[in-house]
């Protein structure tokens, strides 16, 4: 395979499989990445706010697939009956969290007991319980 | 037919013809999606994700947790 421009200009670089997880896990397992791969995460957006070159930021991004695998590995090595609940769920409910509550709880506390990862959604207001933590939401899904 | 009843004949046909084309409709819908509901309200992130998924596992929704990529989809 002959190599374009754009990888002559950066040279050989090491080879990091792509994650194979589709979307409904990647989402139900969301938040337990941003927890556990917060620093890969934030350098990888720190890199590409200086430059949108998809060279610029290789190295940090193999960082961040890296880490997202090894977690999704963890994930369904230690909680996979909870994870793979939670992902058919939200498969069948047109990947909407608010919809699969019953479903999540079980998965959090597994993924706090195994693991020590919490779910926190960025940017809740002070003093305002999470919203997957109340217990009667007014908005909630038709049936129970 | 002079009956109490006779105007319910072509009523129930009306409930019975409208239930078919509904449970026809969602027969086809949800075979295009794996007999799953279909997608709806889909930005330009849930379209990426759902080709995303395509190149994967060969299906729109075609779901897997195997972190391990298929060699037919290695460049995602």
């Amino acid at each position: 395979m002959s190599t374009t421009k754009e990888q002559q200009a950066v040279g050989p670089q090491p080879h990091v499989a792509e994650l194979g997880t589709t979307s409904a896990p990647l989402k139900s397992a969301a938040f337990f990445i941003g927890a556990y791969c917060k620093e890969f995460n934030e350098d990888f957006m720190l890199c590409k706010a200086e430059s949108r070159d998809p060279a610029h930021c290789l190295k940090e991004g193999r960082r961040v697939t890296r880490c997202a695998t090894d977690l999704i590995t963890k994930m369904r090595e230690n909680c996979l009956e909870q994870f793979e609940s939670h992902w058919a769920c939200l498969e069948q409910n047109n990947h909407q969290y608010y919809r699969c509550r019953t479903v999540e709880r079980p998965l959090n506390t597994c993924m706090f007991e195994k693991l020590g990862l919490v779910k926190t959604i960025p940017g809740t207001p002070e003093g305002r319980k999470q919203i997957h933590e109340i217990e009667n939401p007014v908005l909630k899904r038709q049936q129970k | 037919m002079p009956v109490p009843w006779e105007a319910l004949i072509p009523s129930a046909l009306l409930v019975t013809m409208f239930g078919v084309t509904g449970t026809l409709a969602n027969i086809t819908f949800r075979a295009q999606n794996q007999w799953k509901p279909p997608r709806y309200h889909l930005e330009r992130w849930d379209e990426m994700m759902i080709a995303r998924d395509n190149r994967l596992t060969g299906h729109n929704r075609g779901q897997t947790s195997d972190p391990v990529i298929p060699s037919r989809a290695a460049s995602s």
